[in-house]
């Protein structure tokens, strides 16, 4: 019992961490109907960015997530303007899929360049240190990015629900012609939509650097695990990505703990197939176009 | 060279020509594919011809680490050779070529090599899985396959008499140092129970279970055997799984980003057995220490085929070497640039003994008889398995020494393990 | 409806025999062995192809298939013996048809999604192939792989049967593709590419249509796939389902055309020589991703119909602007209008 107690907690906190990793692809998507397939690859980078800034000038990876987090918007915000506004809309989505891989292939290639494939790690100097809590450890480290993650998923819920942008962006997702119609330009809501998303990845890039060791390669099983949580979630859902990724940390911490760590991946997929089964469109997810 | 153009593509196919032309027109971007280097490489004029050594690495993908620490290697054999005259006064010259760490291009490669670039002699690339597919191809032809790292079981079970892994010992019996140190040890100071914590790889797995096997023979108990995934970046789940059964000593079958994250559980968990050995991973001179923590190495047992203090014939005329070429210090050669460089000696050595140096010859000679090399001495069986054995080596004082068996140990092993933090 | 013309015949024959004589015309091993793989991913594309070119439902997993067809291969003879060498390409089309019956209930969990949640979906089955392919021990020897037993072919021509193994493969999609294309099941995956909804509305089962695309798709995959394993030897899991597969069969038929028949055999016969001389070259190798990148970027905003149906709109306007023929607009993309 302790065993499944401990594992519970230690999914929360890695479901933390993908959930914010998720917030971003899904937005995409709400967005412009947009599949960022790169989410994996610029989460990547964002740990490398983190990893150089710690390593070398010593800069903690919190405070990398604040100084990424502008050039990444910036970064987003061209991507969407080259690649993704020339693409017609009714083949967006698939093409969209195929472009952003791509360009996954492309971050992948330019890191293993400058970076090699050994695997790298964020370590700041709390990495071994953990907390016991009513008999439970705890790795501090996990509670930090758990922490973090939870904090920007707060400022990504008060950007989308407080501010003008944030409203433009949720009134093209539930109704793009209405949104129009009421004076919303689609074309930037869709270029600071895609911003926003990237920030998020590097925010969650650096948060990952710190819990898991990674290399370019790292970005194959990061985005699989990321699309099955937004599909489960339902495209488009904020809230049922966050659900789905807590569900798959918890899920996949059990199994390793009470039966064996090489099934434990699966028992995901099987929970997406699952409800796939039973619910084509997700947990969260509407039939139609749906809310953030 | 023949500079390769090819067909512009509406050349190939167009609908509306009419069949004739488009049917040429598609032998022709068939036969441009062909001609492209068609013409064979080398017209070597000249009095003596150069001995051209075939290669494939791994420059890109998942390989692509190991496979530029085993071209240094090569290089720096090969500009020492040639220094002295070459191998029987040819110059040697290595024709290096990029797998990017996939199966389907090492064969491409040795194919184009050995057929059409025509080369004398082949070197093996890098790792096991793309070692056994390559030796088919050389085997084929009837060129020697000298190879420093494809050490798996499946190399030596195709039983191909042209292939030689240039380390002491096939990779699964890495652990076998250890087993040995460990019974030869008085009863009362033998570990009594045991963990198996090991990843699905087809190198580390096979060690531990080995290791299982001789344990279990001599009555220490196995009270923990678990395999885990490679993407387990995590292994919090296992390690607290393993500390729950007590064990005294863990053996875990291990290859690099595991093992660090597997001593930073344990850390973590505060679980620290009186016996630890790792097969790979602890290893690394530079960065376990880096990655563990320096204060958390001492006491954890590794093997090793190669070592900068090592006392293997020609070591320490080889690190002089290595380091007036590239630079650094003794600490920062991987061990894959020695292995590498070892393949090159048994070749020079067999050209010193025999007089000769085609394929034939090479396969004959090297099936019998020792070969000194920075590795050690070397001596292989009918399928080019190592008949040798690794060294085990320790973490004493923040450095990894040889500590057994006696001949080759720089320092009595120390056991038990301290706790962590030294 | 379906009509044999003689100049589709003539080209099917024509490239049939063109590809068959390859290996005789150009003996040297290693022209030949570039010309397996070029095949084998001509094959891929094809299979892809029906798919993912005719119904527009993007599958990203088909590396999956591969992967089945290779272990298929090398599960069945560790069993039984390879006898003169022939007999794994005598099981192939077992193999494919095995494939192509054991990915239906799957596929059935896959179709009933949409186009952009299906292209997702078939990735996940892609990763969960790859594991089920490190975790079945006792079927596929987890990590430590399989392996096929030595073929038994001479030297001189030992490329030769695999060589044309995969042209066999390939002339099969190829057949398999025209005659879908230009028969109902083609209609019906037309009718879902250009607005899925109103298929259904008129009647279409576009359940049963998907799952046949998806069934034939597999079954051609995974033949490739048993060649392969044979070729190569040694099955190893991240090798054998491995997504740069699928990402490259998916390259060549966007560069070809996707939604014509020899569009994908035209990408690859473009790009599998230049991927392999580009690899071999020293120096090029570490911008390997980067160079395929930004092809498929380059093809994707330039041409994103891909060569054949690009040069047939070309033809066309040419056509039209010279008064001869008034083109009605790009009809590239009906299976009639190309080769």
């Amino acid at each position: 019992m302790h065993l499944v107690v401990q594992a519970i907690i230690l999914g929360l906190l890695t479901g933390g961490v993908y959930a914010l990793m998720a917030s971003g692809l899904t937005l995409a998507f709400g967005v412009m109907r947009v599949i960022n397939v790169a989410q994996g690859a610029m989460i990547v980078a964002g740990a490398y960015v983190s990893y150089t800034l710690f390593t070398d000038f010593h800069i903690d990876p919190f405070v990398s997530i604040v100084l990424m987090a502008p050039a990444a918007f910036a970064v987003g915000v061209l991507l969407q303007l080259v690649f993704l506004r020339p693409l017609r809309s009714d083949e967006r989505e698939e093409l969209s899929l195929l472009v952003t891989w791509a360009i996954a292939l492309g971050i992948e290639g330019v890191l293993s360049v400058i970076y090699t494939t050994t695997y790298r790690a964020t370590l700041p100097g709390y990495v071994n240190d953990s907390l016991t809590v009513a008999g439970y450890r705890i790795a501090v480290v996990r509670l930090v990015a758990f922490g973090i993650s939870g904090v920007i998923l707060l400022l990504l819920y008060l950007v989308l629900h407080r501010t003008r942008l944030g409203r433009s962006i949720r009134a093209t997702v539930q109704n793009p012609t209405a949104a129009r119609l009421l004076g919303v330009d689609a074309e930037r809501v869709s270029a600071y939509g895609f911003g926003l998303s990237v920030a998020t990845a590097t925010a969650a890039g650096a948060v990952f650097g710190m819990v898991e060791p990674f290399n370019p390669g790292s970005h194959y099983d990061l985005i699989s695990r990321l699309l099955t949580i937004v599909v489960l979630g339902g495209l488009g859902s904020l809230t049922g990505a966050v659900l789905a990724a807590l569900v798959m940390g918890v899920s996949e911490a059990v199994l390793a703990a009470t039966i064996s760590p090489t099934w434990s991946s699966l028992v995901f997929f099987v929970i997406l197939i699952g409800v796939l089964v039973v619910r084509p469109q997700g947990l969260m997810g509407a039939t139609e176009r749906g809310r953030l | 060279m023949v500079a390769c153009r090819f067909p512009d593509e509406r050349g190939v196919v167009v609908r509306v020509a009419s069949h004739k032309v488009s049917l040429a027109m598609a032998a022709v971007a068939l036969a441009v594919t062909a001609a492209c280097g068609g013409a064979s490489g080398g017209s070597s004029s000249g009095s003596t011809k150069p001995l051209v050594i075939g290669i494939s690495l791994s420059f890109s993908g998942d390989f692509s680490d190991p496979g530029h620490a085993a071209e240094l290697g090569y290089k720096l054999w090969a500009d020492q050779v040639n220094k002295q005259g070459g191998v029987l006064g040819r110059k040697v010259q290595l024709k290096i070529v990029d797998d990017a760490s996939s199966p389907n291009q090492v064969v491409t490669n040795y194919q184009t090599l050995i057929s059409r670039d025509k080369v004398d002699l082949v070197f093996g690339p890098f790792s096991t899985l793309l070692t056994a597919p390559a030796a088919r191809v050389a085997a084929r032809y009837g060129y020697a396959f000298p190879e420093p790292s494809g050490g798996g079981p499946l190399v030596f079970q195709e039983k191909l008499g042209n292939v030689f892994f240039v380390q002491p010992a096939p990779v699964v019996n890495c652990g076998d140092p250890f087993v040995s140190y460990i019974l030869s040890l008085p009863p009362s100071e033998r570990p009594k129970t045991a963990a198996y914590p090991e990843l699905d790889d087809p190198f580390a797995e096979p060690i531990a279970e080995r290791a299982r096997l001789k344990f279990e023979a001599a009555g220490i108990k196995t009270v923990f055997k678990e395999v885990y995934p490679p993407e387990m970046s995590d292994l919090t789940p296992v390690v607290e799984k393993m500390a729950a059964a007590k064990p005294d000593m863990v053996f875990a079958g291990t290859q690099s980003d595991d093992a660090y994250s597997m001593v930073n559980a344990m850390v973590q968990l505060g679980f620290s057995p009186k016996f630890l050995f790792q097969a790979n991973g602890a290893n690394s001179p530079v960065e376990f220490p880096s990655k563990v923590g320096a204060k958390n190495t001492e006491g954890i047992f590794s093997c090793g085929d190669w070592f900068p203090n090592s006392k293997a014939p020609g070591n320490q005329a080889f690190i002089k070497a290595y380091i007036a070429k590239y630079g650094g210090t003794a600490a920062d050669i991987d061990s894959g640039s020695a292995e590498a460089y070892a393949v090159g000696e048994v070749v020079s050595e067999v050209a010193k003994k025999t007089g000769k140096i085609d394929n034939a010859t090479i396969i004959k000679t090297l099936h019998s008889g020792t070969w000194p090399t920075v590795e050690g001495n070397l001596s292989w069986d009918k399928y080019g398995a190592p008949n040798g054995s690794t060294m085990l080596t320790e973490w004493i004082g923040g450095k990894l020494l040889p500590v057994y068996p006696a001949a080759v140990a720089l320092h009595p092993p120390v056991i038990p393990k301290p706790p962590w933090g030294g | 409806m379906r009509t044999v013309t003689v100049p589709g015949l003539a080209r099917g024959l024509g490239f049939t025999a063109l590809f068959a004589a390859f290996p005789f015309v150009f003996t040297e091993s290693w022209v030949v062995n570039i010309g397996i793989f070029t095949v084998m991913y001509a094959a891929l594309a094809t299979a892809w192809n029906v798919l993912g070119g005719f119904s527009g439902y993007l599958s990203l997993g088909n590396a999956a298939f591969f992967g089945m067809g290779a272990y298929g291969e090398a599960i069945l003879f560790q069993h039984i013996s390879i006898g003169s060498g022939y007999r794994p390409f005598w099981v192939l089309p077992l193999i494919g048809l095995g494939v192509a019956v054991a990915v239906l209930p799957v596929a059935w969990v896959a179709v009933r999604t949409r186009a952009a949640t299906f292209a997702i979906v078939t990735i996940s089955m892609l990763f969960i192939a790859q594991q089920l392919a490190f975790n079945l021990h006792s079927l596929t020897n987890g990590a430590q792989g399989l392996v096929m037993p030595l073929p038994p072919f001479p030297n001189t021509t030992f490329e030769r049967p695999f060589y044309l193994a995969m042209v066999a493969v390939l002339a099969l999609s190829v057949l398999l593709s025209w005659y879908v294309a230009t028969g109902r099941l083609g209609l019906m995956l037309f009718a879902i590419r250009d607005d899925e909804d109103r298929a259904r509305g008129l009647g279409v089962h576009t359940t049963y249509a998907k799952l046949f695309a998806v069934a034939i798709s597999a079954g051609l995959t995974a033949m490739a796939g048993g060649v392969w394993a044979y070729y190569i030897g040694f099955i190893y899991p991240q090798f054998a389902v491995d997504p740069l597969v699928t990402i490259g069969a998916v390259l060549m038929a966007f560069l070809g055309g996707r939604g014509t028949i020899w569009g994908p055999t035209l990408g690859a016969l473009i790009l599998v020589p230049a991927q392999q001389y580009l690899a071999f070259s020293e120096g090029a190798s570490e911008l390997y991703l980067v160079a395929y990148a930004a092809i498929f970027l380059g093809v994707m905003l330039l041409m994103p119909r891909g060569i054949l149906p690009s040069i047939a709109d070309l033809v066309a306007a040419r056509r039209s602007s010279n008064g001869a023929h008034r083109a009605d607009g790009p009809r590239a993309e009906m299976p009639e209008a190309v080769t």
